[in-house]
């Protein structure tokens, strides 16, 4: 079966067969905006949603992460956690799934992470695909990520009454099978299913100005262009923008002693190039002193380092920089002025 | 692991509301557990006994007169570690409102006709007159960084204060911004380490931990613009804790 269907009014019931396999995590809201949080009550599940504040990165790489516990005397070290428990991630917009495989590049490489690979392994993947715009600060289209490109399990799109099921790998197909509820899908619903791709066509166009080879090249030229003073101007350097990205991976180690000053815990917890001691050194010196010096150099980590590196950008489009960003440092804007500062001289 | 003798902790309050020192005595099962690491000798608000011989001294509160002075030279000088503890005693806190106006008119509204009688100065945080090995900010002190301050002075580590805003941990912590429910919040120009407690439970940030050491002033302004918010309502609400740093940063605001 490579396509299935769903009926909207048999969802719930999913969820509740979902919720029983393994640890859910969906969307739902809070206050006016979305979190993932623990399925408890699957009627809380929100399909129709923008990003949620934190992507699902917490997940598979936590805030502040246990990696390895330790003993001074008798000297002892062991891994922090033994086991980790199977989850299912609910409702992932494609974005989102594109952060995934960005995160997937960088701790494959080697030295290899293992407590991210551990993650990952018992993590199965069920995204949505969206079918119109969150809001004005996505820019998913020129990334390209505004459909389905692989890396889950299973897929669905919502066709009116019924969803249907993309299904991309055997853990996937499991947890489809064997449900009365859920059949293969038939020639109506792929039509429909085509009608809908072209539909969306209409619907998602480029946001940037340029295409995305031009916006590279933009990058490759504008090391210096004004365009990164303005930002450093208007930046607090509050880290929203690192925090809320699904491709920032930058973390801290640290080790914490219990109240006996015998034992602890060395943790890996999130840092962020935006804050102010991020490049000082030993000396004193700071690399990325200014505040526009780090905007830019996260901008180069989503739209020249990797490309270079891993020939992938680190933007997936979600717009979250953007929508966090008090003082309304905006990607499309940022990137626009970029490509047409550089193209004018 | 051989246990090195317990350090004598004392506990001393200058110009302050004692709450600083309430987070203590609140602090439930992990107090017991403290008392294994540390001898407390002196804490007027949990034992009567007050010993005049210690290693560790927390000072709460404000340096807001002579006598002051005096007395935390003192301290200084018997304490092989000063520890400055709450808003009152790393940044003036509250008590730096006092120095926005001439000292003879501040005490003019306070005490009237009395003024002449009372003996004060402008108020400052400790370390503007004795040296402090340890900062612990906030109004009150939050526990678990109280803490990992104690870990660290019993190992006789450095306890770095961050120097990232509340943002940093508000946003680990998935919060929806208060710019977002058109509320003032001084979190992207306050040093973390309170992992955005106020916020968590709804409320927003008031600055009670003092400025990050590079705060960006002009971008904070747009931000309220942005917002349609005032800069007299941000200067309010910074000038709550911060005004001991008013001089240096009223000019940029106004």
């Amino acid at each position: 079966m490579k396509y299935a269907v769903l009926k909207k009014e048999n969802l719930n019931k999913w969820l509740e067969y979902l919720k029983k396999k393994a640890r859910l995590y969906a969307p739902r809201k809070k206050e006016n905006l979305f979190v993932f949080r623990p399925v408890k009550d699957v009627s809380e599940v929100c399909l129709k949603y923008i990003p949620t504040i934190l992507p699902p990165k917490k997940y598979y790489f936590p805030q502040k992460e246990k990696l390895l516990k330790f003993s001074i005397e008798p000297f002892k070290t062991a891994k922090a956690i033994s086991e980790f428990e199977e989850f299912i991630l609910f409702g992932v917009h494609t974005c989102d799934i594109a952060g995934i495989q960005c995160m997937d590049v960088v701790f494959r490489d080697g030295p290899e992470d293992p407590n991210y690979l551990n993650r990952k392994d018992k993590m199965t993947i069920i995204g949505i695909e969206c079918l119109e715009y969150c809001d004005q600060y996505a820019n998913c289209a020129s990334m390209a990520n505004h459909v389905p490109r692989g890396g889950y399990d299973l897929m669905l799109v919502d066709i009116g009454e019924k969803f249907i099921i993309h299904i991309n790998s055997e853990k996937g197909e499991r947890l489809v099978k064997g449900l009365s509820y859920i059949k293969e899908s038939g020639e109506t619903e792929m039509s429909a299913l085509e009608r809908l791709r072209e539909a969306k066509k209409k619907v998602f166009k480029e946001e940037f100005n340029a295409p995305l080879n031009k916006v590279k090249q933009a990058f490759n030229q504008g090391f210096a262009s004004r365009v990164w003073e303005d930002v450093g101007k208007r930046c607090v350097a509050c880290g929203n923008c690192t925090a809320v990205c699904p491709t920032c991976y930058c973390f801290d180690v640290l080790d914490d002693m219990d109240l006996s000053l015998n034992e602890g815990l060395r943790y890996r917890i999130w840092n962020s190039c935006q804050m102010d001691d991020f490049a000082k050194v030993a000396g004193g010196e700071d690399f990325r002193k200014e505040r526009a010096n780090r905007q830019r150099h996260r901008y180069y980590r989503k739209f020249k380092y990797p490309v270079d590196k891993f020939n992938r950008y680190f933007c997936t489009g979600c717009g979250r920089c953007s929508r966090s960003c008090m003082a309304q440092i905006n990607l499309i804007e940022t990137v626009n002025s970029l490509a047409a500062e550089v193209k004018e001289s | 692991m051989r246990k090195p003798p317990k350090p004598k902790a004392a506990f001393f309050d200058f110009t302050d509301c004692e709450g600083c020192q309430l987070q203590f005595a609140n602090m439930g099962e992990t107090l017991l557990e403290l008392t294994e690491l540390v001898d407390i000798v002196n804490f007027r608000e949990i034992m009567s006994e007050a010993g005049e011989d210690y290693d560790v001294a927390f000072i709460e509160g404000s340096i807001t007169t002579d006598t002051d002075v005096k007395r935390i030279k003192r301290i200084r000088e018997k304490a092989k570690v000063i520890i400055a503890l709450g808003s009152c005693a790393t940044i003036a806190g509250v008590n730096g409102i006092k120095n926005r106006s001439p000292l003879d008119l501040a005490k003019q509204r306070v005490y009237g006709d009395k003024a002449d009688t009372v003996n004060t100065i402008k108020a400052m945080p400790v370390h503007e007159v004795v040296k402090v090995d340890y900062f612990i900010n906030g109004c009150p002190v939050y526990i678990p960084e109280v803490i990992s301050v104690i870990k660290c002075v019993l190992m006789g580590k450095p306890y770095p204060v961050p120097n990232y805003p509340v943002c940093v941990e508000c946003k680990m912590n998935e919060n929806v911004c208060r710019y977002e429910k058109d509320q003032e919040c001084l979190g992207p120009l306050t040093r973390a380490g309170c992992n955005s407690w106020c916020v968590n439970y709804g409320n927003k940030c008031y600055g009670c931990r003092g400025l990050v050491e590079n705060p960006a002033v002009n971008g904070q302004k747009d931000i309220l613009l942005k917002y349609g918010l005032k800069i007299e309502d941000i200067l309010n609400n910074f000038t709550l804790y911060n005004d001991s740093l008013g001089e240096k940063y009223d000019p940029e605001f106004k």
